[in-house]
């Protein structure tokens, strides 16, 4: 049944829950006794033991597991099915294929150990049925399943539970926990070292402990000893291999690239198979046949062409984005010069006598009461469609503005130079102005003057009269008020004479001022 | 665990046995979920089937939390079937999806749940170890 292939299994560490009732001495006790040291000296390597199996000598647990082969039973809900097991013979909970089926009496069924676990979380007096939520008593209403339907599960086809490790057994499921336990070569069992805590394939048992690193000859990888051989039959990149369509010998680096590029009984299709040709056949075969196929040969000069077509597409499409991005730009001017109008922009229709549309003029005559033949000039020709495109508008549009400026700096022009005009009359009126007051202020200046002096006259001649009297009097202020007392000593005038006086006094005061 | 799933039920992401995320759309025409497609995101627990998935409503830009007066606004789901006492191990990702589908389409009333500010404020707790009362027994 089993069919023993030389290639050693990779490590197959399995979580394991060794149950010790699955132990299997295949050897007596003695043999293994005897054979550890000896097997070192074979399998290990010349001087030290390996760094693995010391550390692993180290760990408390080592003694534990002395020269027993510790296999563990296969799992039926990890077995990996040859064909999709029939969905009535699939546990609810666990979604395998029933393992120890029981039957509830509402006729549903589930694995023993998934109703175990279903039912732990519950408390003892409430089991119910997970599907159904049938009251369950566990001493009367679990019972066996029919006959037929445990025959049923044990003709499942399944494969090894060792197939990842390189067993290619496959039978009927009643059988693998036997094959598993007692025949499979690939079966992971403890290392015969005693200190040794890793698995090994059964059937390299008797080559001794192989956990140690050596690095392989030709890649320098380093691996384990018993992972070697495997390595180096199918893995290695460095090792020749021949390659399975020709038979060229080759490293195994290079296979890949053989194939797709030189194997000669590699099946390809014809170059022009992407214009058409069916052609395919072994690349040799192929060969030939492109030399006359019409296809083939005109194959590069499509491609070439598609390349072309690509790049020009490339191209094309920044530019596309470029025109779009323009024509936005466009639109929005255009919008923003017809904000009424701004969702038929190519079609622009204002009427400058609307009242509701009063806006776009605003806009460019400003101020609108001082120009409004202006601004009805240039609105008049924007107000006849239809143009012939929307640049040819807009260039109109351009004139029309250009134009309306041209007027509006024509007018201002105009308007400066009346302004000019006005300033220059308002500015020689205020002239003239000022120098007829300047004359007037000078005639009463003279005024002053001839009054001041024929006072100053008078006092000089009434001072000459008077020093003959008052020798004594030096300050002026005394003067001062000599000046009163001989004015009012004057002979003959009144008293209504002397207030002119005074008053002439004070003027005088007032000229020095000025 | 998946074959051809109903209708309105899309698997989006099982990568791993941690996380899945499935959206669900409401087939018939019922007013309060037209059009609108929900995201679930099942969280399993190492003891999957044995416990129940947490079950959640996510909200992104493009998928929003059903209005139910079971389901508060953080997508938590009150649900006896995704509590320890109502989950049975022979549900699975599939059959939740339907009920919650099932659970929406009868609905009709636009609401959240009573005191739903309070809690989506405050709860603090993974949607396993809060208590729900199991009052309404017409969904």
């Amino acid at each position: 049944m089993s069919a023993p292939s030389p290639i050693p299994p990779p490590n197959d560490r399995r979580n394991s829950r060794a149950s010790s009732s699955a132990s299997l001495p295949l050897q007596t006790p003695d043999d293994v006794a005897a054979e550890p040291g000896e097997l070192r000296m074979v399998g290990g390597p010349p001087n030290s033991p390996s760094p693995l199996a010391l550390r692993v000598s180290n760990s408390p647990s080592s003694k534990r597991r002395r020269s027993r082969i510790v296999k563990v039973p296969p799992e039926f809900q990890a077995l990996e099915y040859v064909s999709t097991p029939d969905s009535n013979l699939v546990c609810l909970i666990c979604h395998a294929p029933f393992d120890k089926p029981v039957q509830l009496p509402c006729e549903h069924y589930f694995c023993h150990d998934c109703l175990e676990h279903a039912w732990a979380p519950q408390s003892a007096g409430r089991k119910t049925c997970p599907t159904c939520r049938l009251k369950i008593e566990i001493d009367r209403d679990v019972k066996p399943v029919p006959k037929i339907v445990e025959s049923m599960l044990d003709e499942l086809v399944v494969r090894c539970s060792n197939s990842k490790a390189g067993c290619d057994w496959v039978d009927h499921r009643v059988n693998v926990h036997d094959h598993v336990m007692l025949y499979c070569e690939y079966t992971p069992v403890e290392c015969p070292v005693s200190d040794c805590r890793l698995h090994i394939a059964q059937k390299d048992y008797h080559k001794g402990c192989l956990h140690y690193t050596v690095s392989c000859e030709d890649c320098h990888a380093s691996l384990m000893r018993k992972d070697l051989e495997e390595h180096q039959r199918g893995i290695c990149a460095n090792r020749l291999t021949s390659c399975t369509l020709c038979d060229a010998e080759l490293l195994r680096l290079d296979l890949r690239a053989h194939v797709s590029n030189d194997c000669p009984r590699h099946v390809i299709s014809c170059q022009g198979a992407t214009i058409g040709c069916k052609y395919r056949q072994e690349r040799s075969d192929v060969l030939l046949h492109e030399t006359t196929c019409a296809m083939a040969t005109m194959a590069p000069h499509f491609r070439e062409q598609q390349a072309r077509i690509e790049r020009n597409e490339a191209r094309m499409e920044p530019l596309a984005r470029k025109v779009g991005i323009l024509e936005d730009g466009l639109s929005n001017i255009t919008s923003m010069l017809y904000p009424a109008n701004s969702n038929d922009a190519s079609f622009p229709v204002t009427d400058p006598l609307d009242p509701n549309d009063t806006e776009p003029t605003t806009d460019f005559s400003l101020p609108p009461a001082s120009f409004p033949p202006v601004a009805q000039g240039t609105e008049s020709p924007q107000a006849q469609p239809p143009f012939d495109s929307q640049v040819h508008h807009l260039l109109t549009l351009h004139d029309s503005l250009r134009e309306e400026v041209s007027r509006i700096t024509n007018a201002m022009t105009e308007l400066e130079g009346r302004a000019n005009m006005m300033v220059f009359n308002e500015s020689t009126r205020a002239k003239e102005d000022m120098l007829r007051t300047n004359t007037a202020i000078n005639s009463m200046r003279m005024q002053l003057h001839w009054l001041m002096s024929s006072h100053l006259h008078n006092r000089t001649n009434s001072a000459g009269s008077s020093s003959a009297r008052t020798t004594g009097n030096t300050s002026a202020t005394a003067g001062g008020s000599n000046v009163t007392q001989s004015a009012s000593a004057r002979p003959g005038p009144s008293g209504a004479l002397q207030m002119p006086f005074r008053r002439l006094s004070d003027s005088t005061r007032q000229d020095t001022k000025l | 665990m998946q074959g051809k799933l109903p209708d309105g039920i899309t698997l989006i992401q099982a990568d791993n046995y941690e996380t899945w995320l499935v959206d669900v759309k409401v087939i018939d025409p019922n007013p309060i979920y037209q059009n609108e497609t929900y995201r679930l995101k099942f969280t399993f627990s190492g003891q999957y089937p044995i416990e129940p998935p947490e079950v959640t409503f996510v909200r992104d830009a493009t998928h929003p939390i059903p209005y139910h007066p079971h389901i508060y606004s953080n997508g938590i789901i009150c649900l006896d079937l995704l509590d320890r006492q109502g989950w049975s191990p022979v549900h699975n990702v599939e059959s939740v999806c339907v009920s919650l589908q099932s659970m929406l389409t009868s609905n009709t009333k636009k609401e959240r749940p009573e005191g739903d500010d309070n809690f989506v404020r405050y709860n603090t707790q993974r949607p396993r170890d809060i208590n729900f009362m199991f009052h309404d027994d017409t969904v």
